[in-house]
């Protein structure tokens, strides 16, 4: 993998891990804000700024791509680029969970 | 239909002084209409609201404009207008009092704000450097023109302070995040 992109996404913004979780399925972007607030009851209320701008600087990292476009929504999936870059993530949040479990 | 203009001047980096600005004016019942020319705001008489107005930098959402906007819509934001690069747009605050912004972390502000950089401060970098600078040491040195380069001067001077408070800025986001 691409130090850049290991340095960018390892660790990574809240938004950006929300979006790649969310996109092991095609959605879009406001589907996500969606799905997000499920989620997380309301806690996490993702806004259209961060969200179109974090959607394209991942779709150029390639860690999603874009697949096609629907009532004037661009649909987003995650690429194996991106699944290899969660995985690291979720390894790197486990490990500090089960030290702070250790711990505390 | 009663109306106002006001004409106000904001420098590159201060487009929260900006929206702070439009929120006053929402809130003592004048609602922005649009802005024209060099920084000329106009209002049309209101009930007085907590209107929330924010702006956005990015040419990649102005190329994909249908789409860019679709997002805002989706998320209750109505769009104002264009204005060199910035999109305006504004959203009610909620009955809990809850003002919402158009980003939630410290990464995408940082990002709008490069975009800014990239879009604003570059071009005027290029003109400092390949117009007005030579210009200035040729009329103050050569053909000693001293009138002239002390016009040029002031305008340097100006430049200098706007990239000073640009600098400033730019440290302030960049320590903000994570």
């Amino acid at each position: 993998m691409d130090q850049h992109i290991k340095k960018v996404y390892v660790p990574m913004t809240e938004t950006a891990f929300f979006i790649l979780l969310c996109l092991r399925k095609p959605n879009h972007g406001y589907g996500i804000v969606q799905m997000v607030a499920k989620m997380t009851d309301g806690a996490i209320k993702l806004t259209p700024g961060t969200m179109y701008g974090s959607l394209s600087k991942m779709e150029k990292d390639n860690v999603i791509r874009f697949i096609r476009e629907e009532d004037k929504r661009k649909i987003y999936q995650i690429t194996d680029l991106g699944l290899e870059v969660l995985q690291l993530e979720l390894k790197r949040i486990d490990r500090l969970y089960k030290i702070a479990q250790e711990e505390m | 239909m009663q109306v106002k203009k006001q004409f106000k001047w904001f420098t590159i980096f201060e487009y929260e002084k900006e929206q702070d600005y439009l929120r006053e004016m929402h809130k003592s019942g004048w609602k922005f209409v649009k802005v024209t020319g060099l920084g000329m705001y106009h209002f049309e008489k209101c009930i007085p609201q907590d209107v929330v107005y924010q702006l956005d930098y990015n040419k990649d959402g102005l190329a994909h404009k249908d789409e860019y906007l679709k997002m805002f819509d989706d998320c209750g934001w109505e769009y104002i207008q264009d204005f060199f690069g910035y999109s305006y747009f504004r959203k009610a605050v909620d009955e809990d009092g809850v003002a919402e912004e158009i980003f939630c972390d410290e990464e995408s502000r940082f990002q709008m704000m490069q975009r800014v950089i990239k879009g604003r401060m570059l071009p005027l970098l290029i003109l400092f450097f390949t117009v007005l600078l030579p210009q200035f040491i040729s009329h103050l040195f050569y053909t000693r023109y001293y009138l002239i380069a002390s016009l040029i001067g002031g305008v340097l001077a100006m430049y200098l302070t706007i990239f000073g408070m640009c600098f400033v800025k730019y440290t302030q986001y960049k320590n903000r995040r994570k």
